[in-house]
């Protein structure tokens, strides 16, 4: 599974690499040392972005800890095993149209800030 | 610190019949196996055959000397392999067969001859791990070079992941 | 080891013992299905064993773990305990890593396995189990019952092989989007679920058989791949129906070159 380069280059803005980890059919995209919005703790942590549908959802954020939000959220998966590696994800739905990686990745994001 | 090596029991019978067919003029034959490492505790390492390429026919070079010597093209195939096989870390054992029963080892030639290749896999392939594997009828050995090492490590096993389950021991007979 | 003690299983192969010996087995999870298979395992003579289970002993489990007894609730004793009295009871010279943990949280032992048993509660549990057996080449047995509410109520189970190579659970059509998608939005948490010793038997049984005829070949049959149901109001274990309609035959899920440490590609 290949993604659109200018698309790749635009999810670096979001953290300091992004490489591909494959695992069965999905391509997961490895964003390291993602920046979280304002208000989480810690500030930075890895990111794995899945941009097709899994466990009943159209795309995934995990994440290398579980972070503290501003508002609270159900952590769902507390801990998914992906590329020989532990990662949190919170229930987080993005329904968007066509998006870019980007425009996904942010969409996961403001899951942090929005109040419910 | 110990290595293994897997294999799954479709590619052992792959390997297996290939290396077992006669040759128009070797006594043996020869081929390339792919495969990638993964990590066990105290820093032990597993090799994990994945693929398993056959050396043409003519590919041989007629040399009553040995049992079987595979030609430059075949090098130039498997450095190329080598080569794009990086971005994967996957390395390259050859193989080839001794058509006895029980445990097997290096002969005089190939202790001589096949770690040879190793540094020019090495240079292509350099965080891979590469090596040798040599099949008996009813057993297997393998020796490993990890990324970096000039010398190899004798596998403790080598295991047939298929049915039969095959768990060949270093040092113990069948 | 007196030759004496294998007599009995001498149908399986002159080199039988050895066979089996040599290999090593990993079960994940030594709850009422782990705790059976351990128990079978010992007694036909496997020596090398990788477990792990974080959980003591409770009183809720008393009805079904195998090798647990009355006083090991108040004294807290660890599954692994009982699993490795269980082992060592009967293979004195057994060599057993035990991990009082997820296997998630220390993923390198288990990699050392040929053979690993899945008796674990979720779909994930399953799904993560297949994935790390694939990627180190480990043939995976999975276990799993369930009681279905109803008058009268339903007891189901299944015993699945899935090997490197051959078809995986999702093939079968017992790992599906739908199950993980439904227990992904239960937060996974399926709360205390009705379990008792006899399914458990049957199941850790015929996971146990598949292993043994896998490492000693003493059926020579094909076993590619296996998906048991178990019908526990029929008493009958039969293969699933999905295996009949299946049009698959080779995976398309895992590639045969996706082995070994995740590599990330720069991109």
């Amino acid at each position: 599974m290949e993604y659109p380069k200018e698309q790749i280059e635009e999810l670096k803005t979001y953290c300091s690499k992004v490489r591909a980890a494959t695992e069965g059919e999905i391509t997961y995209l490895y964003l390291e040392e993602l920046r979280l919005p304002a208000g989480c703790t810690p500030e930075v942590c890895d990111g794995l972005l899945c941009p097709v549908a899994r466990d009943g959802y159209p795309s995934r954020l995990f994440l290398s800890v579980q972070v503290s939000p501003p508002y609270p959220r159900n952590w769902n998966v507390s801990n998914a095993r992906i590329g020989e590696k532990n990662w949190y994800v919170f229930s987080w739905k993005v329904n968007l149209v066509s998006p870019t990686l980007a425009q996904m990745l942010v969409a996961h994001l403001t899951g942090f800030t929005k109040e419910k | 610190m110990s290595i293994s090596i897997k294999l799954t029991g479709g590619l052992h019978r792959e390997m297996v019949t290939d290396l077992a067919r006669p040759h128009p003029f070797a006594a043996e034959r020869a081929g390339f196996a792919f495969g990638r490492v993964g990590s066990l505790s105290n820093e032990s390492k597993v090799i994990l055959l994945c693929l398993y390429h056959s050396i043409p026919d003519n590919q041989y070079v007629d040399d009553p000397t040995v049992g079987a010597r595979i030609g430059s093209e075949a090098i130039t195939w498997a450095m190329q392999a080598v080569y794009y096989g990086r971005p994967g870390r996957e390395g390259i054992f050859h193989v080839h067969m001794h058509p006895h029963r029980g445990r097997t080892g290096m002969s005089g030639v190939d202790r001589r001859e096949l770690p040879r290749l190793m540094p020019g896999f090495q240079a292509v392939g350099r965080d891979a791990a590469h090596g040798i594997i040599i099949l008996s009828l009813d057993h297997g050995a393998g020796w490993v070079w990890l990324p970096g090492s000039k010398e190899p490590v004798a596998a403790s096993t080598v295991s047939v992941i298929g049915k039969p389950l095959r768990v060949f021991e270093k040092g113990v007979g069948r | 080891m007196s030759r004496e003690r294998f007599s009995r299983q001498s149908f399986l192969g002159r080199d039988s013992e050895e066979r089996i010996a040599r290999c090593t087995v990993g079960v994940a999870g030594l709850g009422g299905g782990g705790s059976h298979i351990i128990q079978q395992l010992a007694h036909i003579g496997f020596q090398r064993y990788v477990v792990y289970d974080g959980d003591v002993v409770e009183e809720s489990n008393l009805n079904r773990l195998v090798g647990a007894r009355s006083v090991d609730v108040p004294a807290q004793t660890p599954k692994l305990h009982i699993a490795r009295m269980m082992i060592y009871g009967l293979q004195p010279n057994a060599s057993v890593r035990g991990c009082a943990g997820r296997w998630q949280d220390n993923p390198e032992p288990l990699r050392e396995c040929q053979i690993v048993f899945g008796c674990v509660d979720s779909y994930q549990g399953r799904h993560e189990l297949e994935v790390a057996c694939r990627r180190y080449l480990m043939h995976y047995i999975d276990i799993g019952m369930d009681v279905h509410g109803g008058a009268p109520p339903v007891i189901g189970g299944q015993v699945i092989l899935s090997s490197a190579g051959s078809l995986c659970m999702r093939c079968m059509g017992f790992l599906t989007e739908a199950k993980l998608a439904e227990e992904a939005a239960r937060y996974g948490g399926a709360g205390a679920r009705p379990q008792v010793v006899w399914p458990n038997g049957v199941l850790a049984s015929t996971a146990v058989g598949l292993a043994v005829d896998i490492v000693t070949n003493w059926t020579r049959r094909a076993l590619p791949y296996a998906y048991l149901v178990y019908d526990g109001n029929q008493g009958t274990v039969k293969e699933s129906a999905t295996l009949r309609n299946l049009k698959i035959t080779a995976c398309p899920h895992f590639s045969n070159s996706d082995v070994g440490d995740p590599v990330l590609l720069e991109l």
